[in-house]
C-alpha cells in the first residue's frame, strides 16, 4: 500500500516527503543533507548527540530531525548560523567529555566524531576537558573496548540489540557517570552472550570499540554494511 | 545449559526470586517489581551479582538491561548496606546551610576512610558502608525539604535543621541500641 504523501518545505524548496518519514529520511530522500553522529541507517533513532537539530517554522525550538515525524506543511530549515553555533556546541561537549586525542587514536582519519568536527569548523574548544580516566577492555580476544573514545551514542547497544539479538551492551549509570557495559559489567571477553560478530566495531563512529591488531589510523569501520544488514534484515522479518 | 547462577545462589534464594517474578508475571516493566521485591527480601538490602544473573536467566531479559536499571535507579544497591542507614541531603539548599560538613564529620566518626569519600563526592550517589555493616552512609540530591536545611535523614526519619552535634548524638544513640529504631 503506497504511503500517503505529503507537501513539505526544506531549505525553502517544495518537497514531497511519505507520512510517517522524520525529518532525516525525508531530507536525505531529497538530497539535502544534515549532520548526524548517533543516527545510523536502519537501526532505530535516539536522538541522542543533538547533532542533527533543525529549525521549525513558527517554533523557536530545535527539534532533532532523526526523531521528529515530518507532518503536512512543516517548513524546515537544515542549516544556518544558529544550528551552526548549537552544533558545534554538542560537538564541543563529547570532544571535551572523555579523551579524544586524534593523533593517539586507531580511528584517526576515519572517525565520524572528528570529521564532524572538522565540517563543523571546530579548531578548539572552549570549555575546560574533563579528562576522566576511564578503562580500556582488552579481554575480548578480537575487539578492544576504550571508553575514552566512547561518545554513548548507544549504536552498539542498538546494532546488538536490533540486529544481531545479543543486546549484550547497554549503557549503565547516569549523567556524566554514564558508561557502555557489556551483560553485567563483566569483561567483554566474559560475556556470555557476545556472539563476537563484530557489528558493534563497525557501528561505533569513534575509536571507542575496535578490531584488535590496528595501529594508529588503520582501524576503518565500515557502517553501511550494517545498514545493508538491517534492510535485509527488515525484508526477511 | 545450566548456568552459574543457579549453582552460586541457594534454594531460598532462587525460591525468593522465582516467587518474584512470577508475581509480576510478565508485565511490562515487570524488571523493577522484581528487582525492588528481591532486594527488599535480602537481609543487607541489596542486590548481588548472582541474584541479578539469576533474574536475567529465568525472565529472559538481557543481563545488560538488568544491570543498566539497576545502575540507573538511586533505589538499588549492589553492596551490602548496613543495619542503619543515614542519609545526608546534598540539595542546593543544605549544602549553603553547611550539609558538606556535615556529610564529612559523619564519615570522620564512622571511620569511612576520607579518600574513599572524596572519590565518591561528586556522584550524584554515594553509598559508603562500614567495615561492621552497622553503617551506611549515602547522599541524595534534594529531600524536598529545603525550608528544613541542612536535611539528614536516619532510617527514614528526617532530621530537620541538622548540625554537627545533633547528628553525633542521633549516631551515638544507634550506636547503644545496637540495630537502632528499625
Amino acid at each position: 500500500m503506497p504511503a500517503k504523501t505529503i507537501s513539505v518545505r526544506i531549505d525553502g524548496e517544495l518537497v514531497t516527503a511519505r507520512e510517517g518519514q522524520t525529518i532525516l529520511e525525508a531530507a536525505n530522500a531529497n538530497g539535502k543533507k544534515i549532520p548526524t553522529l548517533c543516527y545510523l541507517k536502519g537501526l532505530s533513532a535516539v536522538g541522542a548527540c543533538r547533532v542533527c537539530m533543525v529549525e521549525l517554522a513558527g517554533t523557536d525550538r530545535l527539534l532533532p530531525a532523526c526523531t521528529t515525524p515530518m507532518q503536512e506543511g512543516m517548513s524546515i530549515k537544515t542549516a544556518s548560523a544558529k544550528l551552526t553555533q548549537y552544533r558545534k556546541m554538542a560537538v564541543e561537549l563529547l570532544l571535551v567529555e572523555r579523551n579524544h586525542i586524534c593523533a593517539a587514536c586507531v580511528s584517526n582519519g576515519h572517525c565520524e566524531l572528528q570529521a564532524m568536527a572538522r565540517e563543523l569548523g571546530i579548531t578548539h574548544v572552549r570549555y575546560s576537558y574533563n579528562n576522566p580516566r576511564l578503562p580500556v577492555d582488552m579481554t575480548h580476544p578480537r575487539y578492544v573496548l576504550d571508553q575514552n573514545r566512547c561518545i554513548l551514542c548507544t549504536r552498539c547497544v542498538r546494532v546488538c540489540a536490533e540486529v544481531e539479538g545479543a543486546h549484550v551492551w547497554e549503557v549503565a549509570s547516569r549523567g556524566i557517570y554514564s558508561r557502555i557495559v557489556s551483560d553485567l559489567k563483566d569483561d567483554w571477553g566474559k560475556a556470555l552472550s557476545c556472539t563476537s560478530c563484530g557489528k558493534c566495531v563497525q557501528a561505533c563512529p569513534t575509536g571507542a570499540i575496535a578490531e584488535k591488531g590496528f595501529s594508529v589510523m588503520e582501524m576503518v569501520k565500515q557502517s553501511d554494511s550494517i545498514s545493508r544488514l538491517a534492510r535485509q534484515k527488515a525484508h526477511v522479518g | 545449559m545450566q548456568s552459574v547462577a543457579h549453582e552460586v545462589l541457594n534454594a531460598h534464594e532462587r525460591l525468593l526470586i522465582d516467587q518474584a517474578i512470577h508475581e509480576q508475571d510478565g508485565r511490562p516493566g515487570a524488571l523493577l517489581g522484581i528487582l525492588a521485591a528481591v532486594q527488599a527480601a535480602n537481609a543487607h538490602k541489596f542486590l548481588s551479582m548472582d541474584s541479578l544473573r539469576y533474574i536475567a536467566e529465568e525472565t529472559g531479559i538481557p543481563p545488560s538491561t538488568v544491570y543498566s536499571a539497576v545502575t540507573f535507579f538511586a533505589l538499588f544497591n549492589l553492596d551490602p548496606q548496613g543495619d542503619n542507614v543515614i542519609c545526608v541531603c546534598r540539595g542546593t539548599a543544605c549544602h549553603t546551610r553547611g550539609s558538606r560538613d556535615l556529610l564529612e564529620k559523619l564519615c570522620l566518626d564512622l571511620g569511612l576512610s576520607g579518600q574513599e569519600a572524596s572519590d565518591t563526592n561528586e556522584a550524584d550517589k554515594m553509598a559508603l558502608t562500614t567495615p561492621d555493616q552497622r553503617f551506611t552512609v549515602r547522599t541524595v540530591a534534594c529531600f524536598g525539604q529545603c525550608a528544613l536545611a541542612p536535611v539528614v535523614e536516619v532510617n527514614h526519619h528526617i532530621l530537620s535543621h541538622v548540625n554537627e552535634r545533633t547528628l553525633q548524638r542521633e549516631v551515638k544513640a544507634l550506636e547503644h541500641n545496637g540495630h537502632g529504631r528499625k
